[in-house]
């Protein structure tokens, strides 16, 4: 072995990224549950987290050679990747700390403090009406503490340290300076989330491995943060609009008559939207008017608000410092379906799914991060057994891998999962459910097909039932019917459906099948899964 | 000593859910737990009859809350039976209720060793199912070596199974116990609780807001742990869920046509309030 290669601009970058990533995976829960400003959507965490998570992918894909080049893809990916109303605001603020780090010359603590400053700066220039115990004040009092002139001769690693311990205090801050927070006994997930990303990259300059959850959960959510009120608005709409020559401001306010929680960020070329409203077709209408629309996300932020309830309400004191017995890694595609696998106990979750297969690196980092004496992994994909299993052989503890082939049937599996048995117990239970469950889908033709006797047109559906072609036409309702009769024979009695990112109507269906069932019982879900406008389990 | 009817009294909390069992049975006496709504407090099946209180419940804008009796409910209850040589005092688990506690200072307070206090290390019909047992030893004529044999026996050749609507009442009321691994379950999913070692513990999940998945479940879990052997007892508890007694009730005949189904009792206030509306379970002891 030769001596060690010089650590390029790109690989420190990643390394830090990572780090932020690691330590808001572990408290992407915590973060979640703390959420109920500016609505108690309770995904706070989860939007950081996948934020963070598209920035470390465009940088793991980068092949940018100096650091202006990897500072303006960092920005780009932050724009592109940004979740919600915390992951904008994110940036954002890696948007004005980007400009200061791109720069040629050392990072040393002055660079580092001005990074802060620009951050802060551009965290507020991106909302119209700042609100103080929020992130952004969180962004200022680090700002603020890099400043502070004792500090001028430290190292990046002691400068971090000290923002870290600043940012803890303007975290605990927060309720004092936000009533919604006061009177829901908790601090504020997005300053939460920050804080998070700092240590990360506190730890990962230390070059120690990303700090665990919270044993005794500080700022666990407490019962009050139940009640906080929905959000007047029902769906959380993110997209990205590119054209030339962007009037932000212009949009802006034709998108504030719409709804409330507006964030408008961006550059001329291209601007992330995000807006709680009703009338989401109507503010993606303003944005066709302009440009190209990309990377829409619409979510329905009462289910995640009632969800969220649930877990509070059902999971007060989670033990999260807890070795398991037994862990779960599931590979899940869609944000709904990912929810349901985590209600359910999944340890972790990684997206992933028909056309984005995670790696079996991915799996294994998954495996090794399970805080639990054996894993078990779930694929959901028959394309994805296979690499489990490379994992499973890999990893440095008991793995095993339960062969589900699709989300439904590892939904049915992981139902049956409980953390305080054995794998093995585990096992059994999952497999039998695998054995009992029936599966189907609905999906779209990508060709002209004779599919098991049933002619299949591209662009028309195509309705599964146990991986066999059942029923192909244009008419959706009669393609989702067929399926759903085909599985509900053999005296099933539970039908789970999870719906797809594009939402399909299912009224129609639901009434018929009242009529035709009436003694099944129906689990609806926004499963948010791409391809496949339905997923069908029939128990 | 040889212990008999005449001679020996069993005495149960109201957590036993056997509120006749006097009316039945002479030496056998309930001493009620409490159960408030606010600053109203009502004694167990004694002022606050089950039904009464489910319909409470759902009105109620603040969930109830219990309380174990006093040392001198006890004390009393006791001393009203000093015609009788031996009292064998039985329990809800001590694990979940400080009515144990209560009974142990009201025994030492009364002196002597007439009173005999067991842990069920249960619940419900966990507890009155012993007390029957106990009776069958009695009418014979027994000693106090069988019934300790028994009580342990009972520990351990026995099953709980039960399912919840929700966890909602045992994690507010704090008798969740192991079932917190359980966090976030939703709707459309059923747990399949026991009692283990005196505490709440799951046992798995089954899909479905009914309760088919949970009796196929309690089926097969009843099936694998008893035999095709007689002296196979089993008691039926429930909290406003009678369709699905009557469904329990044949699938255990089913599975053994055997059993003697010796209790079916209502889930009284005080174990309602932890249990919650809908639960339904089960215990089974064979012999």
């Amino acid at each position: 072995m030769g001596s060690p290669m010089p650590v390029t601009e790109l690989a420190r970058a990643r390394e830090l990224a990572r780090g932020s990533l690691a330590t808001l995976e572990a408290n992407r829960r915590r973060i979640d549950d703390l959420n109920v400003y500016p609505v108690p959507d309770g995904d706070t965490g989860t939007n950081l987290t996948l934020t963070a998570r598209a920035i470390v992918e465009s940088l793991e894909a980068s092949t940018a050679a100096d650091r202006a080049a990897v500072a303006k893809e960092l920005t780009r990916a932050a724009l592109m990747g940004a979740r919600g109303n915390s992951g904008v605001i994110f940036s954002q603020i890696l948007r004005g700390a980007g400009e200061v780090l791109g720069e040629p010359g050392a990072i040393d603590a002055t660079r580092i403090r001005r990074a802060f400053r620009g951050a802060s700066d551009a965290a507020y220039r991106a909302v119209r009406r700042p609100v103080e115990g929020t992130m952004l004040s969180v962004i200022r009092e680090l700002a603020e503490e890099a400043e502070n002139p004792r500090h001028a001769a430290l190292s990046p690693l002691e400068l971090f340290r000290a923002l870290v311990g600043r940012g803890e205090i303007a975290l605990a801050r927060t309720p004092e300076q936000l009533a919604v927070l006061r009177e829901a006994g908790v601090v504020d997930a997005g300053g939460a989330g920050l804080l998070e990303i700092v240590r990360g990259i506190s730890a990962a300059l230390a070059g120690e491995r990303p700090p665990d959850a919270p044993a005794e959960a500080a700022h666990e959510a407490g019962i009050d943060a139940i009640h906080q009120e929905l959000s007047p608005f029902r769906y959380c709409t993110v997209f990205v609009v590119e054209g030339d020559e962007l009037d932000a401001e212009a949009l802006e306010e034709q998108l504030e008559r719409l709804g409330d929680s507006l964030l408008v960020v961006g550059d001329s070329s291209a601007l992330k939207i995000h807006v709680h409203t009703d009338e989401p077709g109507a503010a993606l209408a303003l944005a066709t008017a302009l440009g190209t629309i990309e990377g829409v996300e619409i979510a329905n932020m009462h289910t995640q608000t009632e969800q969220r309830s649930e877990r509070l309400l059902e999971a007060r004191a989670p033990d999260l410092g807890l070795i398991l017995e037994t862990g779960v890694v599931a590979i899940v595609p869609g944000a709904g379906n990912r929810r349901l696998f985590e209600s359910y106990g999944a340890t972790r979750v990684i997206e992933g799914g028909q056309t984005m297969n995670p790696s079996t690196e991915d799996i294994l980092g998954a495996i090794e991060a399970t805080p639990a004496t054996e894993v078990l992994v779930l694929p959901n994909n028959s394309n994805v057994i296979l690499s489990a299993e490379q994992a499973a052989k890999l990893a440095t503890k008991p793995v095993r891998v339960i062969p589900s082939r699709s989300v439904q049937a590892g939904l049915a599996a992981i139902v049956r999962y409980l953390p305080s048995l054995s794998a093995a117990e585990n096992e059994a239970a999952m497999a039998e459910a695998l054995a009992q469950v029936a599966t189907g889908e609905v999906t779209i033709a990508s060709r002209d097909v004779e599919l098991d006797g049933v002619a299949v047109r591209k662009g028309s559906y195509l309705g599964l039932a146990d991986g066999e072609a059942v029923a192909s036409s244009p008419d959706f309702d009669e393609v989702a019917f067929a399926v759903v009769e085909r599985l509900l024979g053999n005296g099933r009695e539970v039908l789970t459906i999870l719906t797809g990112a594009d939402e399909p109507e299912l009224a129609r269906i639901l009434d018929r099948l009242e009529q035709s069932h009436p003694q099944v019982e129906l689990d609806v879900q926004p499963g948010g899964q791409p391809h496949y406008p339905l997923l069908l389990a029939a128990e | 000593m040889r212990l008999t009817n005449e001679n020996t009294a069993v005495v149960m909390d109201s957590t036993a859910d056997f509120p006749d069992a006097q009316e039945r049975f002479p030496n056998l006496r309930v001493v009620p737990l409490y159960v408030s709504f606010g600053a109203e407090t009502f004694r167990d099946y004694v002022e606050l009859d089950p039904h009464t209180f489910y319909a409470r419940l759902r009105s109620a804008s603040a969930t109830p809350t219990t309380s174990q009796p006093t040392p001198q409910d006890f004390l009393a209850t006791y001393e009203e039976l000093a015609g009788y040589e031996r009292i064998y005092s039985l329990h809800i688990s001590s694990r979940l209720s400080g009515t144990c506690g209560s009974a142990s200072l009201a025994a030492q307070e009364l002196g002597g060793d007439a009173v005999r206090l067991l842990d069920t290390e249960s619940v419900s019909v966990g507890i009155s199912m012993l007390a029957l047992g106990i009776r069958r030893l009695l009418e014979r004529g027994t000693s106090d070596a069988e019934i300790e044999a028994l009580a342990a026996s009972h520990r351990q050749r026995s099953g709980l199974l039960f399912t919840v609507d929700t966890l909602e009442f045992l994690a507010r009321g704090g008798r969740i116990g192991r079932a917190r691994a359980l966090a976030g379950s939703l709707l459309h999913v059923k747990p399949i609780l026991t009692i283990a070692d005196g505490e709440v513990v799951p046992l798995t999940r089954v899909r479905g807001r009914g309760r088919e998945k949970a009796l196929q479940e309690f089926r097969r879990r009843f099936e694998a742990a008893t035999t095709a052997a007689d002296g196979l007892h089993v008691g039926i508890a429930h909290a406003e869920a009678d369709d699905a007694v009557a469904q329990l009730r044949a699938l255990v005949l089913d599975a053994r046509p055997q059993t003697e189904i010796e209790l079916v009792t209502s889930l009284g206030a005080v174990v309602g309030t932890h249990a919650g509306p809908g639960t339904i379970g089960f215990f089974w002891f064979q012999d």
